[in-house]
Parts: structure tokens; sequence; C-alpha cells
């Protein structure tokens, strides 16, 4: 009896440092979040009052910007998701199914990576408006030469291209794992019956790493619902707010324009509860779907 | 036994990291404050005064701190105060949100900066700004700059940096082709004819960043307002009117756009400057605030400014009077008098202009002597000539939205149409938010 508590408590207070973190800096930030949703501070005023929903209502029903930007948003996580694993998937497979240079391949691909997003998205906004038009002046390859970011036809694509190269190293290392994980008997009794590649990778590969596959899904839907810095560095949710996606929205409210702490704060519950929503969709789906070996 | 001996000492470990780490900030704090005594004085000890200022320009730190120690010399020499100056000096672009937290954390600084046309209605409507109007510096600031440091007829602040704009010009490029600034919308038109003819772009367009964009709506509001349309201001507050009357902005705003630079979606203000100083286009809608930036890549470079003509009728060319950064007191200070000596020694007869030409500021009071820079004495003369108007003082919220709708104007997102409404919308949300 005394030992179980002991054990208990000991575990406790091993755990406790990093509690006591994520208490003060994630919960009750977040919790204090929730309480101002509720209200309509401006992040100055010394008093306050409380409008309980009123927020909540303002957001979806009468303000077109934050509406524009959820589309937005939406419409950048699908191809985010899509594209973010199908690329990492098919450098995973590149690189598992090579002889040599496997550790030469891994590090070029992981590399971009390794640089901070709002650097990437600088070093990313010279690219575009510097060195693209000089190259297309050079090479006569005049489609090169268009308003990467400054004109909205474009400018998704940029932000697309440039959360893929920075975001795809990531995915890769853990389809990686996947495949490693997957035992090689298995895919020799494919071969041994009779199946091509493309339906041994298909039918027998890729149920082997449905556990990779639900958590790279998982992670790539929270952080493309989270974009910030990319936009923020590449066009600043510009021109005007073509670009804008939520959280840049949710941003500009708080700090700029009037300051609506509160109805900022009620916006970016609103994100979160979506991205809940969402993911415990997609993961309880795909869990019921993993095979063990 | 030995398990619970691991646990209290891995728990004593734990315990002191947490406490070093807090405490550690805490002794800073107490350092700071605790002065050091001050072996001088003969019997009468010296009172020991802390003064917090926060001053967000990073930039200009050895000039605020020369004129700090000038401060600390006084007070000792004639009051017998032992000041210990904690100075705060964020980059412009956190400090809002850190002299907000602050503010509303009961942690005021005694002293702190801000801007005079954005952001003294919101400060004084919370009660965060100390009614100066009975101090010795009110009377020696020109009428001109006192006004706007002045809300319900109080005076709040001691406005450091002034502006005087409209539009910068090449000097260069105009005197070689014989140019003047023009004074009606059509002259303009000719001015444009005439560089067009040499091969030079007549505007420099750097729309990148919003707030350029947005320069537009304070000079043309501004001088239409001023000009044919007193009220405009007061009515919009009063949610008793509509950007529509001001339509006739929209002409020098698509003459400038139809005749500017490429890529402007692409170029922000810094490399701008750079473009203006290589001579790549004569004229660029912008203030005197990126003149050190054009000298520094060009420093022969010869900046005109002058007043953007709207239409055809020149009593409406005027040059924009502003203030921005402004000295104001917390009337939570602990250290009001040494606060209030702090800002009334500012325009102090003997420090005042050594001060404000080492910060390369406008003069703003009447003891002020030293010369200011070529553009700034440009301004001046329209100025002296009645052809000014104070900056509108419309709300920030209606600034930024019109800096991101005019960018959709100009990649032909928005239509006229759809700019008077959004303006007039961003009106009325900050009377209902604000009221």
């Amino acid at each position: 009896m005394i030992k179980k508590y002991q054990s208990a408590v000991s575990l406790l207070l091993f755990v406790a440092p990093a509690f006591i973190c994520y208490l003060v800096f994630l919960l009750i930030p977040t919790y204090g979040g929730m309480y101002y949703s509720l209200t309509d501070w401006n992040g100055l005023n010394r008093t306050y009052s409380f409008v309980g929903l009123g927020n909540f209502v303002e957001a979806l029903r009468d303000d077109r910007y934050f509406t524009d930007s959820i589309w937005f948003t939406l419409k950048y996580v699908l191809f985010m998701v899509v594209l973010q694993n199908a690329f990492a998937l098919l450098f995973a497979v590149f690189i598992e199914s090579r002889k040599r240079l496997k550790t030469f391949f891994r590090t070029i691909f992981f590399m971009p990576n390794m640089i901070s997003v709002i650097i990437s998205a600088f070093m990313w906004t010279f690219v575009f408006s510097q060195v693209l038009p000089q190259l297309a002046v050079k090479t006569g390859l005049t489609f090169l030469d268009q308003s990467w970011i400054g004109d909205p036809k474009y400018s998704f694509f940029s932000i697309l291209a440039v959360s893929l190269w920075n975001g795809v190293g990531y995915m890769m290392i853990i389809y990686m794992a996947g495949l490693q994980g997957v035992p090689e008997q298995v895919k020799e009794a494919a071969m041994i019956d009779g199946a091509t590649p493309l339906q041994t990778f298909f039918k027998v590969t890729l149920p082997m790493i449905t556990h990779a596959i639900t958590i790279c899904l998982f992670m790539t839907l929270n952080s493309a619902f989270k974009v910030f810095e990319v936009v923020y560095g590449l066009t600043g949710g510009g021109p005007g707010r073509s670009t804008q996606v939520m959280a840049l929205n949710i941003y500009e409210e708080a700090f700029s324009n009037n300051f609506r702490y509160g109805y900022a704060s009620a916006k970016a519950i609103i994100l979160f509860l979506m991205v809940l929503i969402i993911t415990v969709i997609q993961v309880n789906v795909l869990k019921k779907r993993e095979v063990e070996a | 036994m030995k398990k619970s001996s691991l646990v209290v000492a891995s728990l004593l470990l734990l315990m002191s990291v947490l406490l070093a780490a807090c405490g550690g900030s805490n002794a800073n704090n107490g350092n700071s404050s605790s002065s050091s005594p001050q072996g001088g004085g003969e019997g009468v000890k010296a009172r020991e005064v802390t003064l917090k200022l926060f001053i967000p320009q990073p930039r200009l730190k050895d000039e605020y701190d020369a004129f700090i120690q000038k401060f600390v010399e006084k007070e000792k020499a004639e009051k017998n105060i032992d000041v210990k100056i904690q100075l705060e000096m964020p980059n412009a672009d956190n400090a809002p949100q850190i002299l907000k937290t602050r503010l509303a954390s009961n942690d005021a600084p005694d002293v702190f900066t801000v801007h005079a046309i954005n952001e003294i209605p919101t400060f004084y409507k919370a009660g965060y700004l100390e009614d100066l109007s009975d101090q010795p510096f009110v009377d020696k600031l020109l009428d001109s700059v006192k006004e706007s440091v002045t809300i319900d007829g109080k005076v709040v602040g001691v406005p450091m940096e002034t502006l005087m704009w409209g539009y910068l010009y090449n000097k260069k490029i105009f005197a070689d082709l014989g140019l003047t600034p023009p004074t009606t919308i059509s002259e303009m038109k000719q001015t444009i004819e005439i560089l067009k003819q040499n091969n030079i772009t007549p505007f420099l367009l750097t729309y990148k960043e919003a707030w350029m964009p947005q320069l537009f709506v304070p000079l043309t509001v501004g001088a239409l307002a001023h000009s044919e349309n007193e009220d405009f201001i007061d009515r919009m507050y009063q949610d008793n009117g509509s950007f529509s009357e001001m339509k006739g902005i929209f002409e020098i705003i698509d003459l400038v756009n139809a005749n500017g630079t490429d890529r402007a979606m692409e170029i922000g203000p810094d490399e701008g400057s750079a473009q203006f100083a290589q001579g790549k286009a004569a004229m660029w809608v912008n203030g005197p605030w990126h003149a050190e930036t054009i000298l520094s890549a060009d420093e022969n470079f010869e900046i005109g400014v002058a007043p953007l003509p709207i239409n055809d009728n020149p009593e409406a060319t005027m040059i924009n009077l502003s203030t921005s950064t402004t000295f104001v007191v917390s009337p939570e200070s602990k250290n009001k008098d040494v606060a209030l000596d702090f800002i009334n020694f500012i325009l102090d007869d003997e420090v005042t202009n050594e001060f404000y030409q080492s910060l390369k500021f406008n003069p703003v009071a009447k003891n002020h002597t030293f010369e200011s820079y070529p553009w700034v004495n440009e301004a001046a003369e329209y100025v002296k000539a009645g052809k000014a108007y104070q900056d509108p003082s419309i709300p920030q919220a209606v600034k930024d939205e019109s800096g991101k709708v005019l960018q959709a104007y100009y990649t032909g997102q928005a239509t006229q149409d759809d700019i008077i409404a959004s303006l007039d919308k961003a009106w009325k949300d900050f009377n209902k938010i604000n009221k």
C-alpha cells in the first residue's frame, strides 16, 4: 500500500516541473483567452463588460473578412494536407529504395525543415521578387516573370510552395520510419504471389504504414490550420486581404484595427474548435483502418 | 529509505532551480531600484527616486542617454534628489503591446511616449494621460503644434516628432527639366507629361506594406476637408457623414497609380528609398521619415517636399502638419513631481535646442532656434504662407482598413464604391466600439 503511494508521489514530483510550465504558460493563458472571449475588452481600458456569446455570433454572422479567411484557410489546408503527404511519401519511398546515397538525399530533403519558417519566408520573398524576374530576363523563360507575391492569382501558390518546401522534410522522416517497419517477408511473399511493385505498394506497404499516415495527416492538418509565419513574411495577408488566413485575421483584430482583444479571443476559440473537431474525426476514422503486422 | 532520499534530493534540486529562475528576476528588479547612498550630502540626506521611462526609439538611445544624464545632474544640483532612471527602449514594433500590458497591469511607466494623432484619444479615454495644462512648458509651444497635443481643452503631452509632409520629389530631376512643384492637378498632369517625354517614371509606388497606400487618406481627406468640408471629420465621429462626400480624392490616386513604377506590390518603403535615391522615379507620395534611408543610399541626394494637389483648386494644395512621438505622464506615477520636472526639462531653454537638434527633430517651441534640414525649411515656407492643415484625426482602424482596401484597389480587386463602403463601415464600427 505504502509503496504504491510512494511511487505515485514520486511520479507526480518528476512530472511537476514540466506540468507547472505547461499549466502556467499554456493552460492558464488558454482559460484566460476563453474568459476574455466572453467580454468586449480592448486591451487598454481598465474596465470591460461581459457580452456572453455576442462575440461568437458576430464573428460568424457579421464579419465578412473572417468568413473569407475561413474559406481561404480551408482551401490552403486541403492543398497542404494532400500535397505535403504525397510529396513526403514519394520522397520517403524514393530514399528507401536507394542502395547508395541514402544519407545524402535524406539530408538535402530534410535541410529546408531546419530553417525557421519566418526566415525562409523572407528568403523566398527575395527569390520571388528579385531572383525569378532576373532569371526570366536572362534565360528567356518569360513565365517566370510574374508578380508571384503581388498578384492575388499567384500568391496562393507561392505561399503553398514555401510551406511545402519547409514542411515536407519532417513528414518524410516519419514516413521513412514507418516504411522501415514493414517486414521484408511480407513484401517478398507478395512478389512471389505475382504482385507488381505498384500493387505491392498499395495493397501491402500502405496498409502497414497506416499508423504513420494517421500521425502525419494529423500533424499536417493541425499546422496547416494554424499557418501564420509564411503568410506574414511573404505577403502580409495582401494585397488587400486576398491571402489573409484565419490566424492573421485574428492577429490583426487583436493588435491593430480597433484592438478588440475580447473579439479576437472569440475568433481564436472558433479556430481551436474547428481544428479540434476535424482532427478528432480524422484520427478516429484512420485508427480503425490501422493494421498490425 | 534509499528511494525516499532520492525523491527528496531530486525534489530539492527541482525547487531550487525554479526558485533561482524566479528569484533571479526579482533580484534584478531589486538591484535597479535600490540606489547607492551618496556620500556627498552634508547633513541633508538626498531623496532617492526611481523614474521609469518608456521610450520606444532604440535608434536614438545615445541622444536620450545624454539628455537623461543632464537631467540627473540638474535634479541633484537643484533639488538634492538622486534620480535613478529605469529606461526601457523596446523596438517600435512591439512597443504598443508592451506598453498596453504594463498599463493594464497597473505597472505604468512614469513617463512614456504615444503617437499624438493616433493614440492620444484612446489613451485619454482610458484615463492614462495626466493633464499638463498648467505646466511651464505649455506656453513655450508653437500654436500649431500645441493644437495636436490638446484634447478636451487640456494639454496632455510634450510633442517631440512633428512632421510637415505632402510628397517627396527629386530636386535634381526637377531642376534639370525646369520643373516646379505643381499647384493644381492640371499642372500635375503637365508635369507628368514632361517627365514621361524624358523617359522618367513620374511616381514611385511602394505598396507592399499596407501603411504606404494608406498615406493617401490623411493627405487627400485632410486637404479636401480643410478646403471644402470643414466638419467632415466631426460628423463622421457622430455617424453623420460618408466617404462618398470625398469622391474627389480618387482623381489624384488614379493619376499616381497610372503613372507609377511596376511591381508596386513587391516593393516596400526600405527598398523604395534606395530606388528613389537612384532616381528611378521623380516623385514619391511619402513623408520625410525615410530621409535618412534615402540619404544613406546617396548622400548627395536633394530631397524636396511639396504639397499634393487634389483638384484644380490651388487652395486645396496644402502641407499636412502632424505630430507623432509625444511624451506623456502617467497619472498613477508615484514620483509625479520628478516626472513633471523631466518633461519640463525637455523644453528647458538651455538644453532644448541641442537636444532636439541631436535627435534630428523639427522645432516645436518658441525657444527653438536651430537650423533644420533643407526639406523641412521648404515645407515650413508653405506653412508660413498658411498653406497647411492639421493632420485629420482619423481613427487608426479606418487608416488600417484604408491601407488594405487601397492595395486591393491598385490590383483591381476593389472599386471606388467598395472603398467608400468599407471605410464608412470601419468608421461606424469604430464609433460603435468606442462610444
